[in-house]
Parts: structure tokens; sequence; C-alpha cells
């Protein structure tokens, strides 16, 4: 079996309600290797977006590590673990957070743009913006480049954010329930693109779901309650 | 680049944005154009001062002081070009037989002159007055009418028919209706010691006959001050003291050493007037600082309209910041977004200062090129809205102005542009770091 690309040891995440100390997560182990397929499983409330959010480094465990290539990463200072998420993670959400002023293509070269100063940018301009439209392209919206998101259906947002989060040619991609919010065709086109594009690339896949059926569909299920991974 | 990208996104989608650029537009040209206005009002006014006063005076002359021997002592000094004795007393003038005006409102200034019935009269010799200032192009100015004109410009104080004459401002000529020739009576008084130690006041009435108008640039000087001949006025008022004096203009060679010379001379009348008990009598002063409280008040003036239109930028600020807040709460949503994609909370500031900067930059620029145009047009804009609807914004005759005044001052420019981007820096820096303080997971976690 390959390597790890990102684990969690023991993890652990409280939040603090006034006086009171909220655990969500209590010792989670995770790993992904590279090219896996893992669909994390489980009820509302039982842990699965905070553990994505740690292991994406948006989000810093209350104890235990969180690892990337086999190097502890949860500790890094913040610029350091903002790289490391514009370089190596890309994410695709719920409700697909594009940015309502920009139109499709500019949503995906915004991700270009996050590491990259003014001049470098102006001097690769038209790599990233040959990238961005390959990419588009290959979550078929060809025709919809210059559309902003208000005028594109949820299907088609949803694959705006796919492209967006595979511009910088991440390790790994998380998925937060990004079916969530479709309806069940538009829903079955996003995962076939996202599975297809998993396999391609081989990708580190996390996908956050509800749904066993899609859950099915990976390389290996790690179902959570209250904070705890169970199997 | 994503800040700077983004920045001018929300900018250019968000109109309401124009809000807080107008505000600081409209401050930013509120503050060039008032203050040139006001600078170029006091490059005038000092200007007309200028014209209606010696380089030097020296005043505040013992009773004693022998205007020869002061004259000569003066004259010594290698910078003196020429001196004019004077006598200075206050008076009141009016047409025999009529009661005075009524003494003036509380508060009201000298600015104009000429509304109050009390007045300077100065006693001159008009030759030596002639040498020392304007007093000669102050007669044959082009305003004054033919009809009010001195007959005789090389001697207008020379008495007429055994009347003595006496030259008055011309707008207070047009004001009370006089004419060259008319009689009219200055009415003044002197202390007269009664033999017993005590003094008591003594009226004088001298009954002069109008020479014509004098016309310095100076309306002040113009409403306030009579002349008459010196000869005239020492007979009424120091019938004993033939060689009486209590001011003399002095004009000078080389006015670029104007301190230097009024300090030497200072100390050159303080010798002549040495009786032996070290008291320091006479002053000299320069033209600038006998009128210093004059052109001190005009200045106070512009820095208090400084103030005044430094809160109107405040305002403004504050216009920006309500504007650049509802932004932030707008755009919270997408704060969680950029940090997923790699963006830091310093890159949050960064994108939210920029949209603050951006604004200000744009009102700043905008604000001087209009300040600077409509400062330079002025006297174009004020005759435009004169032809066009009839009103006068800036009616030049009050100031005795030919056109707007105004007076660009580079250094102001520069202050007026650091002070905005400054008010801008910081009202864009609280919504900014109110940005950066958002929780990322918060956005992210559903809308």
């Amino acid at each position: 079996m390959n390597p790890p690309v990102l684990e969690a040891l023991a993890v652990t995440k409280s939040y603090r309600l006034g006086r009171r100390e909220i655990p969500v997560l209590r010792g989670v182990d995770l790993a992904i290797a590279q090219g896996e397929r893992v669909a994390l499983l489980g009820a509302s409330g039982a842990g699965k977006s905070t553990l994505l959010h740690v292991l994406g480094l948006l989000d810093a465990p209350t104890s235990g590590s969180v690892r990337f290539d086999g190097r502890p990463v949860h500790a890094l200072p913040v610029a350091e673990r903002a790289r490391l998420r514009h370089r190596h993670t890309g994410f695709v959400f719920q409700f697909y957070h594009l940015i309502p002023e920009l139109t499709a293509l500019q949503n995906v070269l915004l991700a270009g743009m996050m590491a990259t100063s003014t001049l470098a940018w102006w001097r690769g301009r038209r790599a990233a913006r040959a990238a961005a439209e390959a990419l588009l392209v290959q979550v078929g919206l060809q025709d919809r480049l210059h559309h902003r998101p208000a005028e594109l259906s949820g299907g088609e947002r949803q694959r705006v954010a796919i492209a967006r989060a595979l511009l910088a040619d991440p390790k790994v991609v998380l998925a937060d329930e990004p079916t969530g919010n479709l309806d069940s065709a538009t829903a079955a086109g996003v995962v076939e693109l996202m599975f297809s594009i998993q396999q391609q690339r081989r990708l580190a896949f996390l996908l956050v779901t509800h749904n066993e059926e899609l859950a099915r569909r990976c390389d290996r299920i790690v179902r959570m309650q209250d904070g705890v991974v169970v199997g | 680049m994503y800040r700077l990208f983004l920045a001018v996104r929300y900018l250019l989608t968000r109109p309401i944005n124009l809000l807080g650029m107008l505000g600081i537009l409209l401050s930013v040209w509120a503050l060039v154009l008032v203050v040139s206005i006001f600078s170029g009002f006091l490059v005038e006014i000092e200007r007309h001062v200028r014209s209606a006063s010696a380089d030097v005076s020296v005043h505040r002359l013992p009773a004693w002081a022998s205007g020869k021997a002061l004259e000569q002592a003066l004259r010594d000094d290698p910078n003196v070009r020429d001196v004019a004795p004077r006598l200075v007393h206050y008076g009141m003038l009016g047409r025999p037989g009529d009661r005075p005006q009524p003494p003036p409102l509380l508060g009201r200034t000298a600015l104009h002159g000429g509304d109050q019935p009390f007045l300077l009269v100065l006693g001159v010799d008009a030759a030596a007055e002639a040498a020392v200032t304007g007093f000669a192009g102050w007669l044959r100015a082009p305003s004054i009418p033919p009809d009010l004109r001195v007959a005789d410009p090389t001697a207008p104080l020379a008495a007429a028919d055994g009347t003595p004459r006496v030259l008055v401002g011309l707008e207070r000529m047009q004001r009370e209706g006089l004419r060259r020739g008319d009689r009219v009576l200055l009415t003044t008084g002197r202390l007269q010691g009664d033999g017993d130690g005590q003094k008591g006041l003594q009226q004088i009435s001298l009954e002069l006959q109008v020479a014509g108008a004098f016309k310095t640039h100076h309306g002040g000087f113009d409403g306030n001050n009579v002349f008459v001949d010196r000869e005239v006025l020492r007979q009424a008022l120091f019938p004993d003291r033939p060689d009486a004096v209590q001011e003399i203009a002095v004009r000078l060679h080389d006015e670029s050493t104007l301190s230097a010379t009024t300090d030497r001379l200072q100390r050159l009348v303080v010798r002549a007037l040495d009786r032996g008990d070290d008291l320091a009598r006479g002053h000299v002063q320069g033209w600038r600082d006998k009128n210093g409280q004059f052109l001190r008040s005009v200045e106070h003036q512009r820095g208090l309209l400084k103030i005044v239109l430094v809160v109107i930028m405040v305002t403004a600020a504050f216009l920006m910041l309500a504007t650049l807040s509802m932004m932030v709460t707008e755009k919270t949503a997408d704060i969680g977004i950029l940090t997923a994609m790699g963006a830091t909370p310093l890159g949050v500031l960064q994108v939210f200062l920029a949209c603050g900067l951006t604004i200000t930059a744009a009102g700043v620029g905008l604000g001087l090129s209009a300040g600077t145009l409509t400062s330079v047009y002025l006297e174009e804009i004020r005759r435009f809205v004169l032809w066009a609807t009839g009103v006068d914004l800036f009616p030049l005759q009050v100031y005795n102005l030919d056109r707007v005044p105004c007076a660009l001052e580079p250094l102001w420019l520069l202050q007026v542009a650091a002070m905005a981007f400054a008010t801008g820096a910081v009202v864009s820096a609280w919504p900014a770091w109110r940005a950066a303080r958002h929780d990322p997971l918060v956005s992210l976690r559903g809308t």
C-alpha cells in the first residue's frame, strides 16, 4: 500500500461555549494514501466537517497531530499552513462558495493568484488562463467561461468549484458533501466527474457525505459517531 | 495578486463605494479651493496694505521730540532714502451744521473702512510724503472720477482762498456725496492744562475745503484716513511747538534688509531721544510689523477655515467607514473560501485595505485635480455664474479686488493629500481588521 499523504493522529477538537467545553473530535486516527478515495460517513454532528477542516489546516486540533507527507503540519505558522493549503489541498464545499462578482473563469483563476506576486502573475497570466480554461473545458463548462455564478445552475457552480480546487494541482482534495445541495441527476453527474478526475490525477480524496450509496463507491468507508471513528 | 484583483472587483461591482470616494473628493476639493482663495486673499491684502504704507514708521514719539533732529539722525543711516514727518490725530469730519454720524457698532471692523465717523487725520507735507509713499500716485488713481480728482496734484494741500484743504478717501467721498471744493468741518480736541495742574479737553474745529479724493489699494486706509497740511494741523494742535512731530515715515533704498534696518533705526532713535534717564523712547516698525495684527487676523481666519474643512473631511471619512463596513459584512461569505484557497488573515486584511486605499486615492486624486482646476479658473467660473444666473459669488468691489484672488500652495496640496490618505487609511483599517479577524469556518459551515 502507498504511504499516507494525509494523516490524523489522535486528533481531538473541542470548542468552548461559555464555561462549557464541547468535545467534537475525541481522538481520531485517519490516514489517506495517494490515489485513495475515502468516504467519511456519519450523522449530523458526528464531527465529519470538523475533521475535514482540521485535516485541511483550516482549524487547529486541540491535541494530536496532522501530518502531510509524514511531516507534522498542524502547528506550522499561519502563513506556512496557508501555503500548504494552496499548494497541496483542494476544497469542494456543499454551497460552492464561488465569488459572485467573478465569472467562472475568474473564480478558477483566483486560485492561481493566491500565492503569486503581481509581477509573476502578469508574466505567467497566459499560461494560467490556458490552464483554467482547460479545467473548465474538462468539467464541461466550455460555454460558460464568462458567466457569473448567478447565471449558472447548481451543478455548473459545483463544477466551477471542482475546477477551482484542481487548478493548483493538489495532492489532496477534501470534499464536504459536494452533492448535498444538488438534485439526484445533477449530483450523479458531479460525482462521476469528481471520481474520474480523482482517478486520472491519482488524488488522495476525502469525501464527507451522508449518502451510503455514494460512500460505497469509494475505496474505503470511515464511519464517525460522536467524534470518534467507529468503523 | 489576488488582493488587488479582488479589491478592484469588489469596488467596481459596488456603486455605493462611490459615496465614500465622493465624500473624500468633496472635502479635498473644498480644502484646496477655499484655502487657495484665502491664501490669494492674504497675498492681495498684504499687497494692499503695502501699497498704503511707508517702508518704516517711527512713532510713539515723546511730546518734546524735535522733528528736525530726528529726521537728520534718520537720514544718517545709509539705507534711508527719504523721510517724511507726520502729525497723527483723531477727528470727525462732517459738513458744517450736520450732526455727526452715530458711533460704530461694537465689533465692527475696519477691513473696508469709512463706515464710522472717527478718522485718523494725517498732517503731512505733500512733497515729503510723496517721496516716501505712493502719495502722488494715490491722487492720480485711474478709478477716481475726473470731478473728484485733485485739481493740482503737485500741491494738493495748498490752501485755497485762505481755507486749508483736506484729501478724503474716494469711497468716503462718494458715500457722503462730497464734491471737490465742498466745505467740511473737522472736529477734534486736545488736552489743555488749566494752570492748576489739571488738564481738560479743548474742542477744536477746523473748517476745510475738500481738495479731492485719494485712492490706495487698501480700502481700510482710504476709509479711515484723511490728509491735511501738517502745518495747519500743528497750528491747531501744538501752536507753541513749531517742530512738533508724532510719526516719521521712512523710505529705504533696499527693502530686502528691512528687518536689519529697522533694528538699526530703533537703536538710533533711542539714542537720539535719550535724556540720560535710560528710558527707551520711540518705536520703529517695518510696514509688515505695523500692520501685523490686521494681517495675522486674516491669516487666523484662514486657519479657522482649515479646521472647519478638516472636520468635513472627517465626516467624509465616516461615510467611507460606513460603506466599507457594509462591504465587509456582505463579503464575509467570501472570507472562508479565500482562506481555504490559501489566503492568510493578513491577505484578507490587505484585500479590504486595498479597497479603502483605492477609494481614498481616487477621491484624493480627483479632489486635488478639481480643486486645482477650479482655483485656477475661479474668476472665469465667477463670471460665468454671474452671466448665467445673475448671482455674484464673490463681489470684488467689497474687497477692492480686480479678480477673485487665488494662490495655490504646493505644500498645502501635499498636506491635504497626506491628511486625506492618513484619514482614509485609518478608516479603511478598521473594517479590514474586522474582516481579517472573521472566522473563516463560520462562512464555510453554510449559508
